[in-house]
């Protein structure tokens, strides 16, 4: 008889279960891509064991979706409020856990060479990874394999499950379609956020990552909530996941673990500089500077056109992109030479950018580089199901996610033969440069 | 606009809301900002979409967690409301201080959202008015048509209150024109 479901083995899920016509899918040339795409970037240029790639990644986003999808749409689980938004009907059901297995598969396939070093320079304006993951999702290669599955999936329901209503807001998504979108990338519990989390601390041989998504993936359910502020009314509903009391710590550590990875690992300071040295490659070594847009061509590059073209620049002192590229494959980076700190951020919530731009004026636009990020979510409330029934927030109930900080790091990087100088030069200046002044009567400051 | 201008804007508005009567959580500070955008014109440039209830920008969302990065602004998570609110700390206070031409231009602008647009309403009232806003901006339909496709986008919103909405986005429109 033939086998109808198969297993993929693998170090976080230990089986990753795939039906036929998944398969398909997974043989596709935008799946088989992410074999040579890096899930951390150069990370492995920092942490050795960083060389995991977007394709596992991918499968085990699909194996956490149905698992989830299993436990909020379980009857058990599913009381009065929210069974009208869940389709009654065992085929309809099935339909959206098919949509939903293949949504979460094909949620990064749009991701550029490095995943997302350098994404927002190396694309044309309004462009990111997530649309370039609608193009792929929306191409003739793929309406194709859409079509000839049983039943066909219409492609546009897999585009709002794997971007969400975020990075698809010309679509309207009911509030099935959001809860199901939120499965794969919600800011809470979405399960991409899950499996980096898991498999990242893995590879990486850190155990901040870690945490018991078991328990967790167990107490997430669908929550109804009353709107909180309404002086005028009680009309007002909100759907989304949450947790059950039971798996409140869970749900705290999964924060937790998040807030370390992101501290520790996605900004190791070392690791962003290459993501720095390798966007000015690209810069100069992309026809054009930018990455293509088109699926065909997009779908040329991955990692290894990459690696070649560095090796192939650093042995050409002719080359213009030879010293970006020497600097990566020698490991000959920039250093560290200022980072956030709460002393000059007081003083001047823009300190590290005014330092930048003196130090680019005393030392030359091209020995200083400057990194800034800031989280980018709100802040961690959620609901959660107590035993009786109410329903709370997790931000009343828990002082310790109200205390988790948020990330947001500015590092300045020069190169080696003025770090010593340029470090000084910071000392000496720091105070004038960064100085606040009073707005002037023609609106400056 | 300079980032720290577009602070200092932010800040103010929600020192305003507070002073009536707001609890300034996130979505009075969302659907109040994008009123002073969409309404009164101010230019902070955050690109708001029709988002779960209503225009949401995630720009702002990014930047009110970059302030409270910044530590110029702070959650109060109250148990006797069971909301949590967002508000200026000691450090946003001084940091508006530096910035009395910008917060003198835009002033009335603010003053206006804050009192007529926003001050205590619900969130469920709000969602339906800057929703409102929302599609009255972008086309040039009719109040007829505008009720009807409110009522089509978000269909837990009955046609009496979509009427009502439209009708307050009508009556403060022609209010904020002349009170410039």
């Amino acid at each position: 008889m033939t086998k109808i479901f198969h297993e993929i083995r693998d170090p976080i899920h230990t089986f990753i279960k795939i039906h036929s016509d998944e398969r398909e899918i997974i043989k596709s040339e935008p799946f088989q891509r992410l074999r040579y795409i890096h899930q951390l970037a150069m990370t492995y240029l920092v942490y050795p064991g960083a060389t995991h790639r977007r394709f596992e990644h991918s499968l085990g986003v699909m194996e956490l979706a149905d698992r989830v999808f299993n436990v909020v749409t379980n009857p058990y689980n599913v009381n009065d409020r929210i069974k009208e938004y869940i389709p009654k009907e065992s085929y309809t059901l099935e339909y959206w856990r098919r949509v939903l297995r293949i949504a979460a598969l094909c949620h990064d396939m749009g991701h550029l060479p490095f995943s997302h070093a350098a994404e927002k320079e190396l694309l044309p304006n309004r462009w990111n990874h997530e649309k370039l993951t609608r193009e792929i999702i929306l191409c003739d290669q793929m309406k194709e394999i859409w079509r000839k599955l049983t039943p066909a999936i219409e492609p546009l329901h897999i585009v709002k499950l794997a971007l969400g209503p975020k990075e698809a807001s010309d679509l309207n998504f009911d509030t099935w379609e959001t809860l199901l979108s939120d499965i794969i990338v919600g800011d809470g519990f979405g399960v991409d956020r899950i499996d980096y989390l898991l498999r990242d601390s893995y590879h990486i041989g850190v155990a901040y990552g870690k945490f018991d998504h078991y328990r967790l993936i167990d107490t997430l359910r669908i929550i109804v909530t009353d709107s909180v502020n309404d002086h005028d009314e009680k009309d007002k509903e909100y759907k989304c996941l949450g947790v059950e009391e039971g798996g409140f710590l869970s749900a705290e550590a999964l924060l937790l673990a998040r807030y370390f990875m992101f501290s520790q690992v996605y900004f190791h300071h070392v690791r962003r500089i290459y993501d720095i040295h390798l966007k000015d490659f690209l810069k100069l070594w992309l026809p054009d500077g930018k990455y293509p847009t088109s699926v065909n061509k997009h779908l040329a590059y991955t990692d290894n056109e990459i690696l070649v073209g560095l090796k192939e620049c650093s042995l050409n002192v002719n080359s213009k992109s030879y010293g970006y590229a020497k600097k990566i494959l020698n490991r000959a980076h920039f250093k560290l030479i200022y980072q956030r700190n709460h002393s000059d951020y007081s003083v001047n919530p823009e300190a590290a950018e005014k330092i930048y731009e003196a130090l680019q004026k005393e030392f030359g636009y091209d020995k200083v580089r400057i990194d800034s990020y800031s989280q980018k979510e709100g802040s961690l409330d959620f609901p959660v199901l107590m035993k009786n029934g109410e329903v709370e927030s997790s931000m009343i109930l828990s002082q310790n996610l109200n205390n988790i900080p948020v990330v947001k790091v500015n590092f300045i990087f020069a190169d080696s033969d003025i770090k010593d100088k340029a470090e000084k030069w910071i000392d000496d200046n720091k105070r004038e440069i960064i100085k606040l002044e009073k707005e002037s009567d023609d609106g400056a400051s | 606009m300079e980032r720290l201008k577009k602070v200092s804007i932010i800040l103010q508005l929600i020192n305003n809301l507070k002073d009536n009567n707001s609890k300034c959580g996130e979505t009075h500070i969302q659907k109040a900002m994008y009123f002073l955008q969409a309404l009164k014109k101010v230019p902070t440039d955050f690109d708001f979409i029709l988002y779960k209830h209503g225009p949401f920008s995630f720009d702002l969302r990014d930047e009110l967690t970059s302030m409270r990065a910044d530590q110029l602004l702070e959650i109060h998570a109250n148990i006797y409301h069971s909301g949590l609110s967002l508000l200026p700390t000691e450090s946003g206070k001084e940091l508006i201080k530096h910035f009395p031409k910008t917060l003198e231009k835009f002033e009335k602008q603010i003053d206006f959202v804050a009192e007529n647009c926003i001050g205590n309403k619900g969130a469920a009232k709000l969602e339906r008015i800057s929703t409102a806003l929302f599609l009255t901006l972008r086309s040039d339909k009719a109040k007829k048509e505008i009720m009807e496709e409110l009522v089509v986008l978000k269909p837990h919103i009955s046609k009496e209150k979509a009427v009502e909405a439209v009708e307050f986005i009508e009556k403060i429109t022609l209010q904020a024109q002349n009170i410039n």
